[in-house]
């Protein structure tokens, strides 16, 4: 059958999505997820957009924005940031949520503001970023409150790093119970979807390691674009191929075709 | 009720300085904000901007291109599935504009400490990240502690962040449809809009439509910016494209990639500027540049039914120009 691996992670994604959930969805891919699995298998699913777009799918193919018109043509409630972010994220009351990376590392600290040359923590002062990104949007509220969340990102090495330059937003800090520490209301992330397979915390430690790699890939390649160093479930599956149904599903939602165009 | 209607052009004039605290409301990076307004700031030379964003848009990334900006607050710089902000993101790299970053979620409070007339908001988001150790405003301390300072809840001792409240000399805020008192209804998403516009010294509406108040006495629970804290209306269909007003017009995808390709280097946004910010006056010149086919394409959108219920109150062009010259008398 013929995907992208976009595809495939956008389908993995939707999988780790529960019927009944009430689900935040950042931009793009996560949309994209969110709104398959909606149509696959979670129909009762409560998705919602960071600036309070409530009860809407997709019209006309993926939204340029959380409010673009593509998914504001069928909304039962338009409210705003204060009620989405902070009644339902910050409070602790959202299921779940998708969001993306540009860096993410071991204990899933996940950087989407910008890329130094010497990052702040190395350097011990603040100056400006080589390359600035577009900072962390609504993804730090729902690291800090949704119950768990589903981070997605490109598996390189550069991206996937023993420390992020920059925590926009915190997934289990340093490890171990630090999290709990900081009191945080949720959860943090339950897994790193990325182009190459499902990464997972260890319970004690925090630390990610691979749960499970897609059937084109090897254990070595992904641990070769990891750049700490990647324990293996003892455990560790393959994750099973896209079927007919899923693409089908995926293609509806993902209209305009944005998960097939670069490969 | 005062007759709250200014052209752009009075409106920049009166309500805009250099070195203020500019917030362009609702900065939606695809949807709703006052960019028209932004370019009319551009025409008259504002710079030296404090800008409060919320989220980034194509007007901060015009403002900012342009080397107007000293100073940003954000929660989100990006222009979402369009891409990274180039002239914004240029003036950041090259230490023109210093950009202080928050959560979206945060600055949502932020405005609503602001409205409250409150010195600080706790904070549970913002703490234990670089957003509370980096500070642009004070780039020598990491990890910062003035930015987002601890605080103890004096009730269980826990501890959080304390975070600064915004308070702006002026806000332009644009929405779907106004009354001339500056009463106002907004379809979509109104992100900040509600706490923007009780938080700021002054708003000035930007509004694609001029309705009677009676549609506000129709649906008074939808009027959620009120003519008590409004100090101007401007009328002016189109303003924020290239991005998108639900009900109304849906981005314009071409012209999006196409300004924000302009913005990457100073030479080409001042190409742009020419082409497309200091070409117009009057608003016919500003929807004749948009072009004919452009209008019809962005116009079929397929959010056009929100705006049924409101149709008939609609105020034509030639009701709006006598009311103007009605403010003048």
């Amino acid at each position: 059958m013929e995907y992208t691996k976009q595809e495939f992670m956008a389908i993995t994604t939707g999988r780790e999505i529960k019927d009944g959930e009430l689900i935040i969805l950042g931009v793009g891919l996560p949309m994209l997820a969110g709104y398959f699995a909606q149509l696959n298998h979670a129909p009762d699913l409560r998705p919602f957009t960071e600036g309070g777009v409530y009860g809407s799918t997709p019209v006309g193919g993926l939204p340029w924005g959380i409010e673009c018109n593509r998914i504001s043509a069928n909304a039962t409630s338009f409210t705003n940031a204060i009620d989405a972010l902070g009644f339902l994220v910050l409070s602790g009351r959202a299921d779940n949520a998708v969001i993306g990376a540009a860096q993410v590392d071991k204990y899933g600290n996940v950087n989407t503001t910008g890329i130094w040359d010497e990052p702040p923590w190395k350097a011990g002062k603040y100056l400006p970023p080589k390359v600035r990104l577009n900072g962390s949007g609504g993804a730090s509220d729902i690291s800090v409150g949704c119950k768990r969340y589903l981070i997605m990102a490109s598996h390189e090495k550069r991206r996937f790093m023993e420390r992020v330059d920059y925590i926009s937003s915190a997934g289990y800090l340093d490890g171990g119970d630090r999290r709990e520490r900081c009191g945080f209301v949720g959860g943090g992330p339950a897994a790193i979807i990325s182009t190459l397979g499902i990464l997972r915390p260890d319970p004690q430690t925090k630390e990610f390691w691979l749960d499970a790699y897609f059937p084109f890939t090897t254990i070595d390649e992904v641990k070769n674009n990891t750049a700490w160093e990647l324990k293996v479930s003892p455990d560790v599956k393959i994750v099973p191929e896209p079927t007919a149904e899923e693409l089908k599903n995926l293609r509806t939602v993902d209209a305009t075709g944005s998960l097939r165009k670069n490969g | 009720m005062k007759n709250k209607l200014l052209s752009i052009q009075e409106a920049v004039e009166a309500y805009t300085w250099d070195g203020m605290t500019y917030c362009n409301g609702a900065a939606l990076p695809v949807g709703s904000c006052s960019i028209a307004f932004g370019k009319e700031m551009v025409k008259q030379g504002r710079k030296n901007l404090n800008v409060i964003c919320h989220c980034g848009s194509q007007q901060i990334n015009l403002l900012a291109a342009v080397g107007a900006v000293d100073r940003v607050e954000v929660g989100f710089s990006g222009l979402e599935v369009y891409g990274f902000a180039a002239g914004l993101n240029r003036a950041v790299s090259s230490g023109k504009t210093l950009i202080e970053d928050y959560s979206n979620g945060a600055m949502a409070l932020r405005f609503f400490g602001g409205a409250m007339n409150w010195p600080f908001v706790p904070a549970t988001v913002c703490i234990h990240n670089d957003q509370q150790w980096c500070s642009a405003d004070h780039p020598e301390e990491y990890p910062c502690t003035r930015k987002i300072p601890e605080i103890t809840d004096p009730f269980t001792g826990k501890k959080y962040g304390a975070m600064r409240t915004i308070r702006p000399d002026v806000a332009a805020i644009h929405v779907t449809m106004a009354d001339i008192y500056g009463n106002a209804i907004m379809l979509g998403t109104e992100w900040n809009r509600f706490e923007m516009s009780r938080a700021s010294g002054k708003v000035v509406l930007v509004a694609d439509q001029i309705v009677h108040t009676d549609c506000m006495r129709q649906y008074p629970n939808l009027v959620r910016i009120i003519s008590e804290v409004v100090d101007a209306v401007v009328y002016w269909p189109y303003a924020a494209w290239p991005q998108a007003s639900p009900g109304l017009y849906d981005s314009d995808e071409e012209h999006m990639f196409y300004m924000n390709k302009m913005m990457k280097t100073e030479a080409d946004t001042r190409e742009f500027c020419d082409q497309w910010v200091n070409s117009w006056n009057s608003h016919e010149e500003y929807m004749a540049l948009i072009g004919e086919d452009k209008i019809v394409k962005i116009s079929q959108t397929a959010t056009a039914f929100l705006m049924d219920p409101y149709r008939k109150w609609i105020r034509s062009d030639a009701e709006i120009r006598e009311l103007q010259s009605r403010t003048k008398g």
